[in-house]
């Protein structure tokens, strides 16, 4: 009797080892539930779905064989305190190819330095706040296995400066949420409007709490303050509120902000109100080639939905997923160090849904971020919420981006 | 300009406090008949707006859906009264605290496991374009609350002063050890005045919906302001409540205007500190007289 159970625990152990060695095990973390909600799903089903079509053509190459990617997913629901226990989990699993994921800056910052502890290569998707990368840069970290494929604060603030310019705006108002996201969006856009010659005059910079519903006031401010538009940076929720207190008081400026305005909790509560809100995007739910509109079927198709919760949440995950798998087929080997190695360097290009990514990052510089990120100015557009959709803003980008994808 | 500027803050910020005043109110009827009260009454009101939704849902009119979500609510508070209430005071014991905080938990898990933690959309075909009143520009539906709000304590506060069970209320609110003596059932009066403070509380959750969004989270934020008001109006006044509540929200909005948005949740507080320290009967409560 003993020996047989010795033998099924021997046996067990194997063949837990043999299916360990030939799979490649990436974590998926992100908000599933909460406010950030629509973000993570988006990003981890878009995610999901290429991973899928990687393990149905049989895997990724590998030494002599073809590995299938395993998934292993975890809810940080929004919080930093889960975030963190989250990352002290994962990186103490060992067998760990890489982690893709987090969609709230104040996450990344509670959890990523577990990853960096243990080298573990991550790649954040789509958190955007500028501190994500900066902590690093800051810390003059020498070697870093953090990398970013979102388009961060940085860029946005700068397109959401430009479009207030181009569109002769010269006195704004700046209303942002208290969280760490907000408040550094804020700055950021404080430095922008800075940087490009000083020509907006900033009338109001007002803050609201997660959670607020009532923003007359500071909306008031802004309209007394003679504001021609509206500078902002929140989430879903309370950037709805803000919305529909505009319509209240019927305030026809333009809204423009981060690329949670395009978060379907902030369309779906503001409704009509939404139309014509602003905000940089780095996908548009639009098939404007065939391979996006293959991705925006098959997305509809797996997931049941007539509409990506948040689309550029799922382009995100899709795109991340092909380049850490070119990185692992080019490190030939599920060792995360070697694989951040690859990331650093990768030789072939790799098409995505957003583009053709070809070297998106290089070796780490304390001196620059910009080495671990992805996405340039040239990857973003301007979206426009119209009819509970976001559609191109300039006709121009949308040009552009079936020309380059033809090439 | 100006002064409709002033203006303006203080209606919008005062249809905001009916909403307090209404959840408060809740908190008196219970108060006055049985000097308990339901720590649970937040998620009395999300329970009751999650349920609505549901009917919304399934298709029911919104007229049919209100009284629907108000018996919700009402049975809610009779479940409240049997479960946590009752036995502590036929003791004469303080279980309620704790009994009705927890039920309050357990309601806002099952809300979670059942509706989802997400912030959703509550229809309505109470309009949300402004009407514009001498400068002033007020939505239908913050009108559609203050108009709910006024109208279910007027019938309630009518109930009480014109009816033999509403009489009843009044004793045992007045002396409950008189009124038993008198051939009065204390515990079906606090029954009933849970009933009514679960009814109020569903209502509060159906009107504040459309404006605030239907979670979880919906009510954690009102029921504070609700305690700040019950506190600062005193337990013992039903349009005393009201009057805090509309002082208390067109203060807040003034604050975040004059001090900045920060400073929003502050003048709750500040008025809760002074009313404990100055009244701690509250503003427009009866003085206790205890016999020694």
């Amino acid at each position: 009797m003993k020996k047989t159970i010795l033998a099924v625990l021997t046996t067990g152990l194997l063949s837990l080892q043999a299916y360990a060695a030939d799979t490649v095990k990436i974590a998926l973390t992100g908000p599933y539930t909460g406010g950030s909600a629509p973000m993570g799903v988006s990003m981890r089903d878009g995610a999901k779905l290429a991973i899928e079509e990687i393990n149905r053509a049989g895997g990724i190459q590998v030494g002599g064989q073809k590995m299938k990617i395993e998934v292993v997913e975890r809810d940080d629901e929004g919080k930093n305190e889960r975030g963190a226990l989250i990352a002290q989990e994962l990186s103490s699993m060992g067998d760990l190819a890489g982690v893709i994921g987090t969609v709230n800056t104040g996450v990344v910052l509670a959890g990523d330095k577990y990853f960096q502890e243990k080298g573990i290569t991550k790649i954040i998707t789509p958190a955007a706040g500028s501190a994500s990368m900066t902590q690093w840069s800051k810390a003059g970290v020498k070697d870093l296995s953090i990398f970013r494929f979102s388009a961060d604060d940085g860029i946005q603030a700068a397109m959401v400066v430009e479009e207030a310019i181009n569109r002769k705006l010269t006195k704004v108002a700046i209303l942002h949420d208290s969280t760490n996201y907000g408040v550094s969006g804020r700055d950021d856009l404080l430095d922008q409007i800075k940087k490009q010659g000083n020509k907006l005059q900033v009338v109001a910079t007002e803050k609201f709490n997660i959670g607020d519903k009532d923003m007359t006031a500071q909306l008031l401010k802004a309209k007394f303050g003679g504001a021609q538009g509206i500078l902002i940076w929140g989430i879903g929720p309370e950037l709805a509120a803000v919305s529909n207190g505009m319509a209240k008081l019927r305030m026809k400026q333009p809204l423009i902000g981060g690329w949670t305005l395009s978060m379907s909790n902030y369309i779906d509560n503001a409704g009509k109100n939404g139309n014509g809100t602003l905000m940089p995007q780095t996908f548009i739910e639009d098939p404007i080639t065939p391979k996006v509109k293959s991705f925006i079927d098959s997305y509809h198709k797996a997931y049941g939905v007539s509409r990506i919760p948040s689309p550029m949440s799922a382009a995100q995950g899709y795109d991340a997923v092909y380049v850490f798998a070119a990185a692992v087929k080019q490190a030939q080997s599920t060792d995360t160090h070697k694989i951040k190695d690859a990331l650093e360097d990768l030789r072939d290009p790799v098409k995505g849904v957003i583009a053709t990514w070809k070297q998106p990052y290089g070796k780490w510089d304390p001196a620059n971020e910009q080495t671990h990120e992805a996405f340039r100015r040239a990857q973003v557009v301007m979206g426009m919420v119209q009819d509970g959709r976001v559609v191109f803003a300039n006709k121009a980008d949308r040009q552009r981006l079936i020309k380059e994808a033809g090439k | 300009m100006y002064t409709l500027l002033i203006v303006q803050l203080a209606v919008s910020g005062a249809l905001m406090g009916m909403v307090y005043a209404l959840i408060a109110y809740g908190f008196q009827l219970t108060f006055a008949t049985s000097k308990s009260i339901n720590f649970g009454q937040g998620e009395l009101v999300m329970l009751s707006a999650f349920f609505s939704l549901t009917l919304i849902d399934s298709g029911l009119p919104y007229w049919l859906v209100v009284p629907g979500g108000m018996l919700f609510g009402a049975v809610l508070g009779l479940f409240v009264e049997r479960t946590a209430v009752r036995l502590s005071l036929e003791q004469k014991g303080e279980g309620w605290i704790l009994l009705t905080i927890i039920l309050g938990l357990l309601g806002f898990s099952a809300a979670e496991n059942i509706w989802g933690r997400d912030d959703r959309p509550f229809p309505t075909p109470i309009s949300s374009d402004p009407l514009h009143f001498f400068g002033i520009d007020v939505t239908p539906l913050e009108l559609s609350v203050a108009i709910g709000v006024l109208a279910v304590m007027g019938l309630v506060e009518l109930f009480k002063r014109k009816t033999l069970l509403g009489k009843a209320f009044e004793a045992v609110s007045a002396d409950r050890d008189a009124a038993q003596l008198m051939g009065i059932s204390a515990t079906r009066t606090i029954q009933l005045s849970y009933g009514l403070s679960g009814l109020v509380a569903a209502l509060a959750g159906i009107l504040v919906a459309p404006i605030t969004t239907v979670g979880p989270t919906m009510a954690s934020v009102l029921i504070l302001k609700a305690f700040s008001v019950a506190v600062v109006a005193g337990l013992d006044s039903g349009f005393g409540i009201v009057l805090v509540g509309l002082f208390l929200g067109a203060l807040e909005s003034l604050t975040s205007f004059y001090l900045g948005s920060g400073w929003r949740e502050a003048p709750g507080l500040v008025l809760l500190i002074l009313a404990l320290a100055v009244r701690p009967n509250g503003v427009f409560g009866k003085a206790s007289i205890r016999k020694v």
